[in-house]
């Protein structure tokens, strides 16, 4: 288990180094600079950064400097706002967008897990026609059309209300996060009520189902021991991608309900191909999901028995 | 035309009788009639075998004794079964113990696919005891070592604890024959339980069965299609053909002294011992009727080379042959006329093989 770990560990590290080298190579490629173009600079900031990354020197020398910092956690200073550090940036914007990310994940797993039950147990019924209905609903919108259409219903319910029952947008409290994560978590809950709902037929009609039966055991005992603990396998396993999907989706959910997460940084950084910034979210962001990705992989072993000694 | 009472088949009230069960499953193109009419009977302590080809309904009617036929699209439509002289069809238990698990035990064709791969083996049979006897969580797992020791596991304290995909095929059979035994069931049914094994694991699967039968004293419903098996194993043997039964009695009545032409034509069909070169396996040719619409007649007349005017317009009822033998041919008619290969009542044996 320890080496599965320790392995699984190094495999992340070179994939972040991957990712590392791939923006690097990209953001160079990109034509221009954050010194040039229609916001100048001052020459005292330009002077400033040329000395610490020494963006005169040639592109394999600055890689190696580029790399030497980043090993050192130091995501260096943002090109365009003066005097403030990528880590100040992440330290104060990402706890925003990682508590709404795992809000929406906490949300849509349990979602999709109890709806897809309850599709699998009322099949072909009126539960399971009126769930799945809205589940293709879920998985065909965008999640920019969820965002404002939430919005707006939350604004009618208020006036309907005559007071504020919850924030329209902002942050701050449970109350501002409750909307935004259900919007954010929405498109991958009706994907994981799909798999949940097909994992759950295909183990109705198993033979250990069947042997669970044959044992004379209790219908419930059945459905918690037997069926959703493997049902639930599938899911898991597709966790690790849904959280990379719920945290790129958020820059959209966080420009709608105007939540300072780090999303919004990220985007503007890229328009003002302002490097230290790109760099650092980008590496942040990839160290995070690849790490959400081996947290899965080890929950699972946890889960299915038979991948712990794989 | 006689019909035969199951009491004829043993002594005493058999623990076990199934009267006329029929079972039909409603499909978008009709209902299939799986199960037409059987009826057998189970003594204490001894074992049943229920032969047939695929798709002639043994499987089904051992099912829906254990209440596992999914109803719907499974329908039962007439019939009863009565264990110890109580009615079981439709209900999950008898005098307050249940029928599934504790009463009757089951063990199935493919043993890799019958355990849950996310439960130590231990945890499975034990579940059975804390369901059925109340047992405490740890009693429970002291008694399915000691169980897994009687279905001969080696190291039984550390297999317990493993997961089925840790098993072999013919352990994870007999961890199943652990699972179902763990109540001591009255009757254990086994349902083609060497199918998906190979050869010397069969033996020492079929094996341990009736060293356990012996123990615990538990009847042994055991369903397949190798004659082999059935010689080797049962008392008692009911022949079904699409969703009847051809022929039942004792085991050496039926091979011995067989008496219904299915028999004879499984017989031929079979391998032998015999160093003749010029000894053949013989096919039956054909295929069963199809169950959507049974045939008037025997079932069997369209494949049958003694088939007579009567088999395709009438079904010939189970004829008496005595000592609980029967046979559900014309054949066996007062003005039929007599096949050599084939058994009568009262006359001597056919055929010695």
């Amino acid at each position: 288990m320890w080496r599965y770990t320790l392995k699984r560990l190094i495999q992340g590290i070179i994939t972040v180094w991957f990712i590392a080298t791939a923006t690097f190579l990209a953001m160079h490629a990109v034509p221009g600079d954050p010194m040039s173009g229609d916001r100048a600079v001052s020459a005292e900031i330009r002077k400033n950064l040329e000395a610490k990354y020494g963006l005169d020197k040639p592109l394999s020398q600055q890689y190696v400097i580029y790399l030497g910092n980043l090993a050192r956690g130091d995501f260096g200073i943002s090109f365009t706002q003066q005097n403030r550090e990528v880590n100040d940036i992440i330290r104060e914007h990402f706890p925003v967008s990682a508590t709404l990310g795992i809000l929406a994940i906490v949300f849509a797993s349990l979602g999709g897990i109890l709806w897809g039950a309850l599709t699998a147990l009322y099949r072909n019924k009126l539960p399971d026609i009126v769930i799945m209905f809205f589940v293709i609903l879920g998985i065909s919108v965008p999640s920019f059309v969820f965002a404002a259409v939430g919005q707006l219903a939350l604004v009618k319910l208020n006036d309907l209300l005559g007071f504020s029952l919850l924030p329209v947008a902002g942050w701050g409290t449970v109350s501002h996060m409750l909307v935004p994560s259900l919007v954010l978590g929405l498109g991958t809950m009706a994907y994981l009520t799909r798999l949940m709902r097909s994992s759950m037929l295909e183990i109705i009609n198993s033979d250990y189902l069947r042997t669970a039966r044959a044992k004379g055991l209790p219908a419930t005992r059945i459905f918690t021991r037997h069926q959703l603990r493997n049902a639930i396998l599938p899911v898991v396993t597709v966790l690790g991608p849904s959280i990379a999907g719920i945290t790129t989706g958020s820059f959209v959910v966080e420009s709608v309900f105007a939540i300072p997460g780090l999303g919004r940084y990220f985007v503007q950084a890229v328009q003002q191909l302002d490097y230290t910034v790109i760099m650092g979210t980008t590496v942040f962001f990839g160290s995070f999901l690849v790490l959400m990705v081996i947290i899965v992989d080890l929950l699972y072993g946890f889960i299915d028995p038979r991948v712990r000694l794989a | 035309m006689t019909t035969v009472q199951p009491q004829d088949i043993a002594a005493g009230p058999p623990l076990l009788e199934v009267d006329d069960l029929r079972v039909e499953f409603d499909t978008y193109g009709g209902s299939v009639k799986a199960v037409r009419g059987v009826s057998f009977s189970v003594a204490a302590g001894k074992t049943l075998a229920i032969v047939g080809e695929s798709g002639c309904g043994k499987s089904v009617t051992v099912q829906t004794l254990m209440g596992l036929t999914p109803m719907p699209p499974g329908r039962i439509t007439s019939g009863r079964a009565r264990l110890r002289g109580v009615d079981i069809l439709g209900r999950t238990e008898i005098g307050g113990r249940e029928i599934r698990g504790r009463e009757i035990g089951m063990i199935f064709q493919d043993p890799m696919t019958s355990l849950n791969p996310t439960m130590t083996i231990g945890r499975q049979i034990a579940e059975t005891l804390e369901v059925h006897r109340g047992w405490s969580r740890k009693r429970a797992l002291d008694r399915a070592v000691e169980l897994l020791d009687m279905a001969r596991i080696p190291e039984a304290a550390q297999r317990a604890n493993q997961y089925p995909f840790e098993f072999s095929g013919g352990m994870l059979q007999r961890a199943m024959i652990a699972v179902a035994i763990a109540c001591e069931p009255a009757i254990l049914i086994a349902d083609e339980p060497t199918t998906a094994l190979d050869v010397t694991i069969q033996a020492q699967v079929l094996d341990l069965l009736s060293d356990l039968q012996r123990d615990i004293g538990t009847a042994i419903i055991l369903i397949t299609h190798d004659l082999g098996v059935v010689a080797r194993m049962a008392d008692d043997v009911v022949v079904m053909y699409a969703g009847q039964v051809a022929e039942q009695g004792s085991v050496e009545d039926v091979f011995y002294r067989s008496a219904h032409p299915y028999m004879l034509g499984l017989r031929a069909a079979m391998p032998s011992n015999s160093s003749d070169r010029r000894h053949r396996l013989l096919p039956i040719e054909g295929s069963p009727p199809d169950l959507f619409s049974p045939p008037t007649g025997c079932a069997y007349a369209a494949r049958c080379p003694h088939a007579m005017r009567i088999c395709s317009t009438t079904d010939p009822g189970a004829f008496s042959l005595g000592g609980g033998h029967t046979a559900r041919c014309w054949l066996h008619g007062d003005k039929a006329p007599r096949v050599p290969q084939l058994a009568y009542a009262g006359a001597a044996p056919g055929l010695k093989a």
